[in-house]
């Protein structure tokens, strides 16, 4: 009962991750039909701009928010740069570009920052509370993960229900060039997506790192997992991503848990098969039935 | 003023507007009229900017349409409501509406438009808060008309407004617009399939046929000659 408890405070951190993850994904997807491969290697790419600060004795926090602020920046000049001098041509080619973004900026990283694994800091204890004389596993750190997420996945979802900037970007993804004929600048309202996208994949580069170690490629293997969760909560659905997200985190901590952790990729990609087989649109996506 | 001269629109080597040159006085109403294919559509497309024509020019009080974004188009008063009605279902009634002034900085001007719009279409007031999804043909017609007027523009092109309406709701519809253009001055240029109810309320016609202009006359002209009308417009 105990390894239970454990495994299911577990998963629900890591859930939490991959659930930041998916929220990118999926905002990029809503706005560009575009699976951004790069980013996970984008959140690697702020987290060693985080780290950077704090081995020049800068305080976490400000690491942190440049952290999200270069993401931001990052989000934007991707899409600008790069995503956008392709949005006409055909599907595949934008995801290949991101592929190749992905190589690049792991490449890039090992060039400035070098291979090996780095530790990096966590604002909070990970050391896991205690309940009564045993200890669980659910540390400070876990709890502040937990929040930072929520609140992110809680602005955003806020954002979008409630502010014309949101009501912008939904017209835009759903019917960018009806927004376009009612004086939406689509091709801003999608810079924007990618940023915000940028700070919740930022977001989770930062909060996995002190679990993972930071190296080049330390995010490839959340990135699967958050796009199974993406894919799960139907790529299209912010609460999807969510929810996706937990099931993931919660699915890959009792099979690591009993059968060895060796075996969470492969459960991943159990899933991910699983959900693509029965379920294609995902457990959150109406599949509406639109007209021409 | 709207002003459009010779203006020709390609995709890939076929020609879908051949030097297509008419003008449009402001508060008038011009029906352009023609069978499927004629570039109907593909004019209207043309002028608010989501093609670029091969050749010629439509200006619009000296602005020249197609050398500007289509997001700035419609800041120059110039309207689109597009075949199908591009209402977003996955929007309520009300965010589709507030969208079509979203560019506007006169906020209590798009307070006061949205219940303008309300008045003006009773249902969609009723219905304000429900997905777009559910509403009825007529309704979405409404709905995508007032979203256009949360612009508060001068000009506005209408691609088929009747489409799919029973002949009730679309004589409701041309009667609105006939109101519009006296009331508020508004230019309309109306892209119809049903010739005759477009004539009943347009000032001038512009017949097309294979992309190039055939006829260009006052619409009582157009309705008046019946050998013309049987010809291209089919009644």
């Amino acid at each position: 009962m105990h390894r239970f408890v454990s495994f299911t405070l577990d998963g629900i951190t890591h859930g939490m991750i991959y659930a930041a993850v998916a929220m990118a994904l999926v905002l990029i997807w809503r706005g560009t039909r575009v699976v951004n491969f790069a980013q996970g290697a984008m959140a690697m790419v702020t987290t060693y701009v985080a780290v950077s600060l704090i081995d020049r004795h800068i305080s976490y926090w400000v690491a942190f928010i440049v952290a999200l602020v270069a993401g931001l920046v990052l989000g934007a000049l991707v899409e600008v740069t790069l995503v956008r001098p392709v949005e006409n041509k055909a599907p595949l080619v934008a995801v290949i570009v991101t592929l190749g973004l992905l190589v690049a900026l792991e490449a890039s990283a090992a060039l400035i920052w070098g291979g090996r694994f780095r530790s990096f800091p966590a604002p909070f204890s990970i050391v896991g509370l205690k309940v009564g004389r045993s200890q669980i596993a659910l540390s400070p750190f876990d709890i502040f993960t937990i929040c930072a997420v929520l609140v992110v996945m809680v602005g955003l979802l806020v954002l979008f229900r409630w502010t014309s900037t949101g009501l912008r970007m939904r017209a835009a993804a759903f019917e960018p060039e009806v927004a376009r004929l009612l004086g939406v600048r689509v091709g801003r309202v999608l810079t924007l997506g990618w940023a915000l996208a940028a700070v919740a994949g930022s977001l989770a580069g930062l909060l996995v790192a002190p679990k993972l170690f930071l190296y080049p490629n330390n995010m490839d293997a959340v990135l699967v997992f958050g796009f199974t969760a993406a894919i799960l909560g139907g790529l299209d659905s912010p609460v999807g991503a969510l929810v996706g997200g937990l099931v993931i985190g919660l699915s890959l901590s009792y099979v690591g848990g009993y059968l060895g952790s060796d075996t969470e990729t492969i459960g991943a990609f159990v899933i991910l098969i699983a959900v693509l087989m029965v379920r294609p649109g995902g457990i959150f996506t109406r599949v509406n039935p639109r007209r021409v | 003023m709207l002003e459009v001269r010779d203006l020709s629109t390609a995709y890939g080597p076929v020609l879908a507007l051949d030097r297509v040159s008419f003008d449009v006085a402001d508060g008038t109403v011009t029906a352009v009229l023609g069978a499927n294919g004629a570039g109907k559509t593909t004019l209207l497309r043309t002028i608010s900017g989501l093609v670029r024509p091969k050749e010629g020019s439509a200006t619009y009080d000296g602005h020249d349409l197609t050398r500007m974004a289509v997001e700035d188009i419609v800041r120059l008063g110039v309207g689109h409501v597009p075949e199908g009605r591009g209402v977003i279902q996955e929007l309520t009634v009300e965010e589709n509406l507030r969208l079509g002034s979203l560019w506007r900085r006169d906020r209590p001007d798009r307070h006061r438009a949205l219940g303008e719009i309300y008045e003006l279409f009773p249902p969609l007031g009723a219905r304000r808060a429900q997905s777009a999804f559910t509403l009825s043909g007529g309704e979405r017609q409404m709905l995508a008309l007032g979203r256009a007027l949360m612009a508060r523009p001068r000009a506005l092109l209408l691609d088929e407004p009747s489409l799919g309406l029973a002949p009730l709701v679309t004589a409701q519809i041309m009667s609105r617009l006939r109101e519009l253009t006296q009331r508020s001055g508004m230019t309309i240029l109306l892209v119809e399939q049903n010739a005759r109810s477009a004539l009943s309320i347009a000032d001038q016609a512009v017949v097309l046929s294979l992309g190039r202009v055939v006829l260009l006359d006052q619409a009582s002209a157009v309705a008046g000659n019946a050998e013309l009308r049987h010809h291209y417009l089919g009644f």
